[in-house]
This record gives C-alpha cells, sequence and structure tokens, in this order.
C-alpha cells in the first residue's frame, strides 16, 4: 500500500514536471482546450482538464500564448497558439528536456534497468 | 436539477473566485469545454447526460476553489521554507500565553459561585480568544519576511558565522562587566541606588524599603555575591581569548544553572527584605531571571547540533 501511495505520488511529480512542455508542444497550430486535450491524450499524456484550462490562461497571462475567438463550426471556442516568445521558450525547453532525457537514458542503463 | 443546472452550478463556484476583470470570459470559455466534455462522456455511456453524470464528471475536474485557484499565478503568504518555524513559534508562543494566562487566573479567587468551570470560561474569554492576536501577528512577520527576500534575495543571503564568536564584540563584554560591577555594589549596598538618584534625600520610607533580612544576608546572600564575583573572571578570559572557548560555554553553563538554583532557594526561603512589598517585588523578578536563564539554556540546547549517524557505521 506504501510503495502504492508513494509510486502515485512521485508519479504525480514526474507529470508535472511535463506538462507545460506537453501542452506548449501542442500548441504549434491553434487549438481550443478540449481539442488540445484529446491530441495530448491520443498521444499518451491524458492531463486533467481542470489542469490544462487554467494552465492555458496562465501560459497566456505570461506571454506565451496568444488566443481568439472563433465561431467556425456553430459554437464558439477560443483557440490558443504559440506566439513568437512561446516558441523561443519551446525551442529551450526542448533542449533543456532532450538534455535531461539523454542524462537519465544514461543514468538509467548504468543502473541496469 | 438537471445537467445544465449543475454545470451552471459549478461554473459560477468557479468564476467567483477569480477576478472580476477574467471572470466572466473564463466562465463563458470554461462552460463551453465542460458542455463538450460532457457531451462526449453521454456519447461514450451511450445515455443522455444527466445531473448525476455532471456531477461525476465535475467532481473529476476538481473543487471550484482548487480550480480557480489554478487560473491564477501561486500565491504563497508564508514560504513553505519557514513553515515549520511558523508553527513551531504558534505553537509555543500560544502555549506559554495560555499557561501564564491560567496560572494568573488560578491565583486570583476564585467566585464561589462560579467555580472552578466558571474560571476556567473566564480564562477560555480572557486569554485563549484574544491569544488569537499571536498568530496573526505571525502571520504577518513571516510574510513581510518571504516579501522581503524575495524582493531583495540578496539580502537573505547565507553567511557563514563562526559559532563561539562574541555577539557584539569586546565592548559587550565590557559593558557586561561594569553592568556585573553595579549589580554587585547594589546587593551589597542597595540604598546606593537612593542616594545615587535622589542625593541621600529620598523618603527614609524608601530607605526602609531596602533593607535586607538577616537571614538573607547570613544565608543566600554570600553565595549570590561570589557567584555574580565569578563572571567576572569568566568575562574577562572571553575578551583576552577573543571567543567564546567550549571550557568558557560549560563553565557559563554551569554558572547560570548554580545561579538559578541559589535564587530559586532564595525565593523558596525566608524573606529578602524586611518590607514585603520590596520582597515580593524582588522574589518576582528574581522569578523571571529563573525562568528566562533556564529558557535560555533549554533553547541552546535544543538548537546544539552534534553530527552523529542514528545507525551504527559498518566497517
Amino acid at each position: 500500500m506504501g510503495d502504492t501511495d508513494a509510486f502515485g505520488k512521485l508519479e504525480l511529480e514526474l507529470r508535472r514536471g511535463v506538462v507545460v512542455l506537453a501542452t506548449l508542444s501542442q500548441l504549434r497550430a491553434p487549438r481550443y482546450g478540449y481539442e488540445l486535450r484529446q491530441a495530448l491524450a491520443d498521444q499518451g499524456m491524458p492531463i486533467e482538464e481542470g489542469t490544462l484550462y487554467p494552465l492555458l490562461r496562465r501560459l497566456e497571462s505570461q506571454g506565451l500564448l496568444k488566443s481568439d475567438w472563433k465561431t467556425d463550426s456553430g459554437s464558439p471556442r477560443r483557440y490558443y497558439s504559440l506566439n513568437t516568445d512561446g516558441r523561443k521558450l519551446l525551442k529551450k525547453l526542448i533542449e533543456a528536456w532532450q538534455g535531461m532525457n539523454d542524462a537519465m537514458g544514461r543514468l538509467l542503463k548504468e543502473d541496469g534497468q | 436539477m438537471n445537467a445544465n443546472d449543475v454545470i451552471d452550478c459549478y461554473v459560477t463556484d468557479v468564476a467567483l473566485q477569480l477576478p472580476r476583470k477574467q471572470r466572466n470570459d473564463v466562465a463563458f470559455e470554461l462552460r463551453a469545454l465542460i458542455d463538450e466534455g460532457l457531451r462526449d462522456k453521454a456519447e461514450a455511456t451511450g445515455r443522455a447526460a444527466d445531473a448525476a453524470m455532471a456531477t461525476e464528471f465535475l467532481n473529476a475536474f476538481g473543487r471550484p476553489a482548487e480550480v480557480a485557484a489554478r487560473y491564477r499565478p501561486t500565491l504563497t503568504i508564508i514560504d513553505p521554507a519557514d513553515g515549520h518555524a511558523f508553527l513551531r513559534a504558534t505553537v509555543i508562543g500560544l502555549a506559554i500565553i495560555w499557561v501564564l494566562g491560567l496560572l494568573v487566573r488560578l491565583l486570583q479567587p476564585i467566585d464561589a459561585a462560579g467555580g472552578l468551570l466558571g474560571a476556567l470560561g473566564q480564562w477560555w474569554g480572557s486569554t485563549v480568544i484574544p491569544s488569537l492576536w499571536w498568530p496573526g501577528v505571525l502571520v504577518v512577520g513571516f510574510a513581510g519576511t518571504a516579501w522581503t527576500r524575495r524582493r531583495w534575495p540578496q539580502t537573505s543571503k547565507w553567511m557563514p558565522r563562526a559559532a563561539d564568536r562574541i555577539h557584539g564584540g569586546r565592548l559587550t563584554l565590557v559593558m557586561g562587566i561594569v553592568g556585573i560591577a553595579c549589580g554587585l555594589y547594589t546587593l551589597v549596598h542597595p540604598r546606593w541606588m537612593l542616594d545615587f538618584f535622589w542625593s541621600g534625600r529620598a523618603a527614609p520610607s524608601a530607605y526602609a524599603a531596602l533593607t535586607y533580612a538577616d537571614t538573607f544576608l547570613e544565608s543566600q546572600g554570600p553565595w549570590l555575591l561570589a557567584l555574580l564575583l565569578l563572571n567576572i573572571p569568566m568575562f574577562v578570559g572571553v575578551i583576552v581569548q577573543g571567543r567564546w572557548s567550549p571550557l568558557i560555554r560549560r563553565i557559563q553553563t554551569g554558572l547560570g544553572l548554580v545561579t538559578c538554583g541559589v535564587m530559586a532557594w532564595t525565593i523558596a526561603d525566608g524573606p529578602v527584605f524586611v518590607a514585603p512589598v520590596s520582597d515580593r517585588t524582588l522574589k518576582f523578578f528574581l522569578g523571571l531571571i529563573v525562568v528566562f536563564t533556564l529558557v535560555d539554556l533549554g533553547i541552546k540546547r535544543y538548537r546544539r547540533v552534534r553530527p552523529t549517524p542514528n545507525i551504527l557505521i559498518q566497517t
């Protein structure tokens, strides 16, 4: 039971660390919240709605995303996409992630996993 | 209540906790996103969305307060690093206030009609409830410190400090020796204060108030005098060495404990002054000195760090 609790908490920590990168990576083209969530889930990164939708607003207020209301298919939807600063940040985050991923790959390999 | 009502209620609860300027816009978007999510859920389960399904769906979303909080930058009043210190200061401070309040209340005559329960009720109303000022003061203090640390990080940069340094430098110790000398003179000749401040023209009752009882002069007086005197060579030793060496620290602790013991003996034994009022006042201050000295020694002991492994080191 204790192991399950610890795994759940630590996995949550790991996921928290990549939520922003995963979100930004899917906003190179405009997407609205529900569509983005589906896209992330389809690629194996489900993020709770209660986390994702506020995150989009926060990233926008931090000057990384731009958004527009569109009513193409009936009901109005707010579409988010990376702006210039967001693209620059995404590039840096990808480099940092790849560096960490390589290091973790080496570490886990050395550990015989 | 149908699914729409449930969603309306949820969206309103989230939006009410957001700043007014983004409230309606977020509510509009959130409503649309929830509608779409619930529609897909209903399709997946093969039945129409109802209040129960909407409630279950929104419970997975999270509590409205949590969701609303995620829309805004994280607000930290007290730094997580200060959490334990805050809790400790709150608990210790409240415990001191409550215990002192209870002692004061119990030392007063208890009304026969109300009895002990009545006295406890008065203590609750006059000490416990008003004591909530203490956590409030701590919140303001810790929040101010955290804000200062974030605003000017260089001010809170860690700096190494020698454990055996003299606080305030040698001058502080010289002033301490002067203070002890004055204390010694006062102990030997308490009427000196009256001569010093009133040039010998103080009222005769004032002189009478500062007359020692013979029992004190024969028993505790010489001990207190000797213990006070011993502080002078100890301070001189620190001044010469320029630091508090471990040996001098041990001497200071021992001297402090013995002095507390003699002071406690003085309080418990016969009168120090002939005049009862002077005697009670002096004993009250002696009691305070004993308490503060013991608390100080206890804090120093609690804060002592001796790096030692908890388990045996295998060789």
